[in-house]
């Protein structure tokens, strides 16, 4: 990120003996966000020697990414939503309510109540466009109690996580609902829901050019303003990890090959046993997820005012920004966010059911906290909440690779969090 | 117009009182015979007690109450009450009911009401088995004995009537042991602090499956862990990454429901190893009951609602002529967790595989549509 938060605006000297910090400074990196790689590296590492090896492998980095995936869609939009100090508890529900909906149209509704039959082309669309219509409804149903009504976010919501998931125990009446459309279920990802190796790496070549044209972009912009330039070695330096991290990742991709039972289930009895996967349809859809919703927080009038809210909402207030407006949008897009992580998690499992995205709004509250998002406003990034969603399913993969209890995964992951949010205010106390 | 109106309103906010007030609770079953006088008599509390009394005692027999924890969930309604009404009125017996909808302070004061309304015997599904029971003593040294239906109360004096849900372990084991022997086995098992996991669990070793951590010659347990909520989601990342700890070298699953077995078989599905792997489950969810079909879950263990229903009316009609419970036919000692010995009936559970589907076909438990929806003609009896 060219621009992260933080950016020295006063002219610095350049510095003489490179100290750590220095070259940070000169980089301009975020150095929570650097602090959160660290810990990421530190995590997987760790686990992969205490499993033998188990961890850094092409499949389970693989898994890892996939199943991160739903909570990181929403833990995007939990940032705006926090950063504006409020918050959101029904996510949970709602993605049960959404991923209820979808499934009843691609199972019942369609095929059967309106006699169109099952696996139609338009099957897979119209499901998704109607549940992420109900989610931005929802969503802004409840942003405009909060926003217009003034009631406090927290019961909003928290009446939201009751209703919601009420109404889905009602009209679903325990059923689960499956199999779901054919086309519907490859956004759930699986071998046959990703992109295989070339779209994997056109994907890749599309990253690398992005972040070189943006690096160039930004330098331009501000020449043409007469703003501080970094050094050029920064630049590089920034322009060349970017781009390792992308062929790394899509090297981890295609690198993990079709299971051969499957392979031959699908290709036939003479398919190679290579055949890679690529990246899957979930982890496009994350990684599309983020670059918008990074847009529009950092370059969007929209985004800027939803800090500028929680930064100072009176001053907000009065600069003439309709905060009120605002912060009902933060919950359309929660909404929207929560339907698409539906359509995400019903795919996968192939089916809905009641329990569907139960407890899930922790998850997503955790993930944009220990992504460096602070309660008292105004501070946040979407990446950070994105890393912050693959540490919390790091520890759990992991974990559960070392045949972890599920108790103790909760007082593991329950430590990390108060650990990891400690850290970060002292940390922030520190260099204040 | 204007008095219709202000009559509708007049009726909303009456039936909004009674259900705020806690000690009234309108009876869920509307259409039942006896719901009228229950609504009545539960909108005004003890006052109308005596003409609901006169009502039972013109319909001959004794009036018995049931205080479900939560009316909203769809198998009350659909199997467990039908099959208590038929058993009642075939003994002349009448039903009387009221819902906690999922409180346990609200329970207790429902035990009350059902007594206070005539009941000489009460059926509880506990919401709290520990917290109703202060209520059930107390009704039982009214002299009205208790019915735990369903789930435990830690109540000596208590009939206890279920389903063996360590013999729905031990059902499980044996029918995957019948599939696959040896090998590697994965155990993905419920809520830890549901009883009932372990009771699963237990049953499993009952059938000749080794114990928590333990492995025998033949049968090694490359993955065992508790699923939070019994959530289908959290089975099927546990799933995939004992799959990758092992390098799918997984020869069959032991799965202690069948929400949990969807997301096992989702996991297994993404390797090509559905249908490979043998996967136990149970409920007799129609979905499961369509895997079943399909091939790709070997078993799921059918608990009929309806037999549970038959079989607490019949022993509440018993007890409406002979208080004590240990008289009730079929009945045995139970020892609880609580380490309380209880009386109770503790109904067999079925085994459903690919060979008996007809059965729960025939029960009018599912569909033949549902069951059947993408199954290959000629494959599975039951589908034809």
């Amino acid at each position: 990120m060219p621009e992260a938060i933080g950016v020295p605006s006063e002219p610095v000297g350049e510095p003489t003996r490179r100290s750590l910090r220095s070259i940070l400074f000169s980089l301009e990196v975020d150095t929570r966000l650097l602090g959160m790689v660290v810990a990421l590296a530190v995590i997987w590492v760790g686990f992969d020697v205490m499993s033998g090896g188990g961890f850094l492998t092409t499949r389970n980095l693989w898994n890892l990414s996939v199943q991160s995936s739903s909570i990181a869609v929403m833990a995007t939009g939990m940032v705006l939503i926090i950063v504006s100090r409020n918050i959101d508890l029904s996510v949970g529900s709602i993605l049960g309510l959404t991923g209820y909906v979808m499934a009843m149209l691609q199972a019942v509704w369609i095929p059967t109540s309106l006699g169109l039959g099952f696996d139609q082309p338009y099957t897979w669309i119209l499901a998704l466009a109607i549940g992420i219509a109900l989610g931005a409804a929802i969503g802004a149903f409840q942003g405009f109690i909060i926003a217009y009504g003034g009631v406090p976010a927290f019961i909003v919501t928290l009446g939201g996580l009751l209703v919601w998931r009420g109404l889905v125990f009602e009209i679903q009446q325990g059923q689960t609902i499956s199999p779901l459309d054919k086309t519907f279920a490859l956004l759930g990802g699986g071998p046959t829901g990703s992109i295989g190796d070339v779209a994997s790496w056109v994907v890749a070549l599309v990253a690398c050019v992005g972040i070189v044209y943006t690096l160039i972009a930004s330098r331009r912009r501000r020449q043409r303003y007469g703003f501080q330039l970094r050094a050029m070695w920064a630049e590089v330096s920034v322009g060349v990890s970017g781009v390792v991290a992308v062929l790394a990742a899509v090297w981890v991709a295609t690198h993990y090959f079709w299971p051969p039972l499957l392979a031959i289930q699908v290709f036939g009895p003479n398919a190679r046993p290579d055949i890679p996967v690529g990246i899957a349809n979930p982890v496009l859809i994350m990684l599309g997820v983020t670059l918008v919703i990074t847009f529009i927080a950092t370059r969007r009038r929209f985004g800027r005012y939803v800090y500028a809210i929680g930064g100072n909402p009176d001053a907000a207030e009065l600069a003439g920004i309709n905060t009120r407006r605002t912060l009902m949008m933060t919950y359309v897009l929660m909404g929207v966010l929560c339907a698409i992580s539906a359509a995400i998690q019903t795919a996968r499992l192939n089916s809905a059911v009641t329990s569907l995205g139960t407890q899930n709004e922790l998850d997503v509250i955790a993930a944009a906290v220990i992504g460096g998002t602070s309660f008292s406003g105004g501070i946040g990034t979407i990446p950070g909440a994105v890393l912050g969603a693959v540490v919390m399913q790091s520890l759990r993969s992991g974990m559960l690779l070392l045949r972890v209890d599920s108790p103790i995964q909760d007082i593991v992951v329950g430590s990390v969090l108060v650990a990891a949010v400690g850290l970060d205010t002292i940390i922030r106390r520190r260099s204040a | 117009m204007v008095n219709r109106k202000l009559g509708a309103i007049a009726a909303v906010a009456a039936v909004v009182l009674a259900a705020c007030s806690g000690s009234a609770t309108p009876s869920p079953s509307a259409a039942a015979p006896s719901a009228a006088a229950s609504v009545a008599a539960a909108s005004t509390a003890p006052s109308a007690a005596p003409s609901t009394a006169a009502a039972s005692a013109a319909a001959g027999g004794c009036t018995v109450g049931v205080s479900w924890n939560n009316y909203q969930e769809e198998r009350w309604a659909k199997w467990d009450e039908p099959a208590i009404k038929a058993a009642l009125a075939a003994a002349g017996d009448t039903y009387i009911s009221n819902d906690a909808k999922s409180s346990a302070e609200t329970q207790a004061t429902n035990v009350e009401n059902l007594i206070s309304q005539g009941a000489k015997v009460v059926i509880v599904l506990a919401q709290d088995g520990v917290a109703i029971k202060p209520s059930v003593d107390s009704a039982i040294s009214q002299g009205v004995p208790v019915i735990a239906y369903d789930r435990l109360i830690e109540s000596p004096k208590a009939l206890y009537i279920t389903f063996d849900n360590v013999l729905v372990g031990k059902l499980q084991a044996q029918a995957v042991l019948a599939q696959v022997s040896k090998g590697n086995f994965a155990v993905i098992k419920g809520n830890k602090a549901d009883a009932n996991a372990d009771f699963l669990r237990a049953g499993m070793v009952q059938a000749g499956f080794p114990d928590v951590g333990k492995s025998t010659a033949d049968i090694k347990i490359v993955g065992e862990t508790y699923t939070d909520n019994w959530d289908p989601a959290n089975a099927q990342k546990e799933m995939e990454q004992i799959l990758t700890a092992n390098n799918n070298k997984v020869d069959a699953v032991l799965s202690e429901n069948d929400g949990m077995a969807g997301g096992v078989v989702a996991a297994l599905a993404a390797q090509g190893l559905a249908g490979k792997v043998p996967v136990s489950g149970q409920d007799g969810d129609a979905a499961a009951l369509n895997r079943i079909a399909l091939g790709t879950q070997t078993v799921d263990v059918w608990k009929d609602a309806r037999l549970l229903g038959k079989a607490a009316g019949e022993a509440a009609a018993q007890l409406c002529t002979n208080p004590d419970v240990t008289k009730v036919t079929g009945t045995a000692p139970f020892v609880s967790p609580g380490k309380n010995t209880l009386t109770s009936i503790l109904l067999t559970p079925q085994a459903i595989t690919k060979d008996n589907l007809n059965v729960v076909l025939d029960a009018g438990w599912i569909a033949k549509a549902a069951l059947c929806q993408g199954v290959k003609a000629g494959s599975v009896p039951a589908c034809g």
